[in-house]
């Protein structure tokens, strides 16, 4: 949990002014080391490379740029980079958009300071930071993909699927338990707790990634000319 | 009548209709001028005749700009053009000579009386244009003396164009309204649109603000704090399903096949369990659900709703005022799992289940247990001492009665994936 020897690098991206310094106060005060802050998501991805955030506390709501296509670009250019979704609005598609194009943390703006101190320290050292929102929708994303027809393509990737065990930590995550609580009822261990949630985001993001560059070759996209 | 409120005159039928008057006006005292000039030896006060038509063509030219649209003409001018006219068609008896009345020569003026009367039909609809036409009428009678057969003719042909040019005005200036109102209707809404899309965004933020920096600062402020963290997820909610296109409303009425199990009164719709679970959220109730619509009969949503409801008053009622709640939505191809966990203190299921339905606190047995069976589904509850007590609710989709309607509730499991 503890990250005192080197500061996290965090970037906040928020087109309210007074949110965006109240969050960048906050990270600041904790010990995190605010790179840098962007108003709109141009400004965030051109701004991103140069600073090196290792966090990059993302609103989705922007005035330019979708913040999924946001993420996207940053995702693209640093894939280093872990991206914590921090939204008022709790627009679920765009959050499962978000999640599957490389955000690996979501939480809502109303959630306490401890809460967001804690999801910018795990989302930097690559836990997922799942809300029950989150999970309710990642689970229900699962079910629509797998009660999918079958492509009739034999190329296109077989759709991700979650073993019983995941399916089982997942759920409990979405009816609130926290990971030692679901560790005791499964009788795990708090780290395996952690990499089954881990994988069921990776599954997903895989997918999604593969399914874009299957979507980008039909369509000649990968084309450079 | 009703002529007195100026309203959009400008606008795109009135404007052409003035114009017309106003060419017609012109157009008519040259015809009355050429007209005067061959009948002019009728007369036995030639002058007297021209000076009438120069002061009507001088009227007629000078006052073309007050003619010309609704705005800048009033009832003066329209009144004293009508008199002009009228004085022309009475003193045309005056000037003329016996032979020529006899002989039905027109009056000096002519048609230009007709233009008086138009004007009265396009200012102010088809009465005004009615009376000046009456008026015009009466005046050709006493030029006459009498009523001839053309001068009723005459008559009936003004008063018939008056009136329906004066009706058209009407119909096209209370369109236009309409359309004016509709437009700027649409305007407002779309601007309101734009605002409550800023202002709801913004007042999000102030409230989630108010919620974090209240709970920091504790005591009355956490209350504060609390109060405005459940208008923030009400406010959410309503504009989540407010603006964005929600397909929870307007989801389409797939219709169920054969349901002989079910009453014949039961909603054939099929709706969004989501949209009736998502408002349940607050403060201390978290909702976690697919991204995609939920689809089930209206019927088997609306009980589920009010079991769920049943079972978040079980939560407050047992666990306490300050328990949270979270309340998951599970979307499966053969069932819909609801399941309501709250942190309270729990219970042993097995050994005190039966002192616990003693207490009451499994309400579920009667409201929520009889609603599940209706629907053909089941609701068990269980806990586990020190992690909160879960009720979990399932109701089967109608696929999975038999083959009755298989077919379709393949289509609503594809409505729910797009």
């Amino acid at each position: 949990m503890t990250s005192d020897e080197q500061p996290i690098r965090v970037m906040v991206v928020d087109d309210h002014p007074m949110w965006r310094e109240a969050v960048a106060r906050d990270l600041a005060d904790a010990g995190c080391e605010v790179v840098a802050t962007a108003g709109d998501g141009r400004e965030a991805v051109r701004r991103a490379p140069a600073v090196a955030p290792q966090v990059v506390v993302l609103d989705l709501n922007l005035p330019d740029l979708p913040g999924v296509e946001v993420c996207r670009q940053l995702m693209l250019h640093q894939p280093a980079t872990r991206v914590l979704v921090l939204t008022a609005s709790g627009e679920h598609a765009d959050v499962l958009e978000a999640v599957k194009s490389g955000a690996t943390g979501y939480l809502v703006k109303s959630a306490s300071r401890e809460e967001l101190l804690d999801a910018v320290r795990r989302t930097a050292v690559g836990d997922p930071v799942f809300t029950p929102g989150l999970a309710g929708l990642v689970l229900g994303e699962y079910r629509r993909l797998a009660a999918e027809p079958a492509p009739a393509d034999s190329r296109a990737p077989a759709a991700p699927q979650l073993t019983d065990r995941e399916t089982e930590v997942l759920r409990l995550v979405a009816k609130g338990l926290s990971y030692k609580q679901i560790a005791d009822r499964l009788v795990l261990s708090h780290r395996t707790v952690q990499n089954h949630v881990q994988n069921t985001l990776g599954k997903l993001q895989l997918h999604n990634r593969v399914e874009l560059v299957r979507y980008a070759i039909e369509r000649g996209l990968d084309d450079p000319a | 009548m009703g002529a007195k409120e100026r309203t959009g005159g400008s606008f795109s039928v009135e404007k052409p209709l003035w114009r017309a008057v106003s060419a017609f006006r012109l157009l008519t005292v040259v015809y009355a001028a050429v007209s005067y000039a061959g009948i002019a030896g009728h007369f036995h006060d030639r002058v007297a005749g021209w000076v009438y038509l120069g002061v009507l063509g001088l009227w007629t030219f000078a006052t073309v700009r007050p003619f010309s649209s609704h705005q800048r003409c009033n009832w003066y001018w329209l009144s004293t053009d009508l008199a002009l006219c009228v004085l022309g068609i009475l003193l045309t008896r005056a000037f003329d000579s016996g032979p020529g009345l006899v002989a039905g020569d027109p009056t000096i003026p002519t048609i230009r009386a007709a233009g008086a009367v138009l004007g009265f039909a396009v200012m102010g609809g088809w009465l005004p244009a009615a009376v000046a036409g009456l008026i015009v009428g009466l005046a050709d009678i006493g030029e006459a003396g009498g009523l001839t057969r053309s001068d009723l003719h005459n008559i009936v042909l003004l008063l018939v164009a008056g009136i329906a040019i004066g009706y058209v005005i009407e119909v096209a200036r209370a369109s236009e309204q309409t359309l004016a109102r509709a437009l700027e209707i649409q305007a407002a809404t779309r601007e309101r649109e734009r605002l409550a899309r800023d202002i709801h965004d913004s007042v999000l933020q102030v409230l989630s603000m108010v919620q974090r920096r209240g709970a920091e600062v504790g005591g009355e402020a956490a209350d504060l704090g609390r109060m405005a963290g459940e208008q923030e997820v009400a406010l959410r909610t309503l504009v989540a399903e407010g603006l964005a296109p929600n397909p929870s409303y307007t989801a389409p009425a797939i219709r169920r096949g054969r349901g002989r199990d079910r009453g014949s009164e039961q909603p054939e719709a099929v709706q969004d369990l989501r949209s009736l679970i998502a408002p349940m959220a607050g403060a201390r109730v978290t909702v976690s659900a697919p991204g995609t619509p939920v689809l089930l009969p209206g019927r088997t949503v609306t009980e589920l709703g009010a079991a769920v409801s049943a079972a978040l008053d079980n939560v407050r009622k047992h666990a306490g005022t300050g328990a949270q709640a979270w309340i998951l939505v599970e979307d499966e191809p053969d069932q819909v799992m609801v399941s309501v966990r709250d942190d309270g203190p729990g219970f042993d299921s097995a050994a005190r289940l039966g002192e616990a339905e003693r207490e009451g606190r499994l309400g579920v047995s009667q409201s929520i247990q009889g609603r599940m069976r209706d629907l053909g589904g089941s609701a068990d509850i269980f806990s586990a001492a020190g992690q909160g007590t879960e009720v979990e609710l399932r109701v089967p989709r109608p696929r999975a009665g038999g083959g009755g309607a298989n077919g379709k509730s393949d289509r609503s499991r594809e409505g729910s994936s797009t």
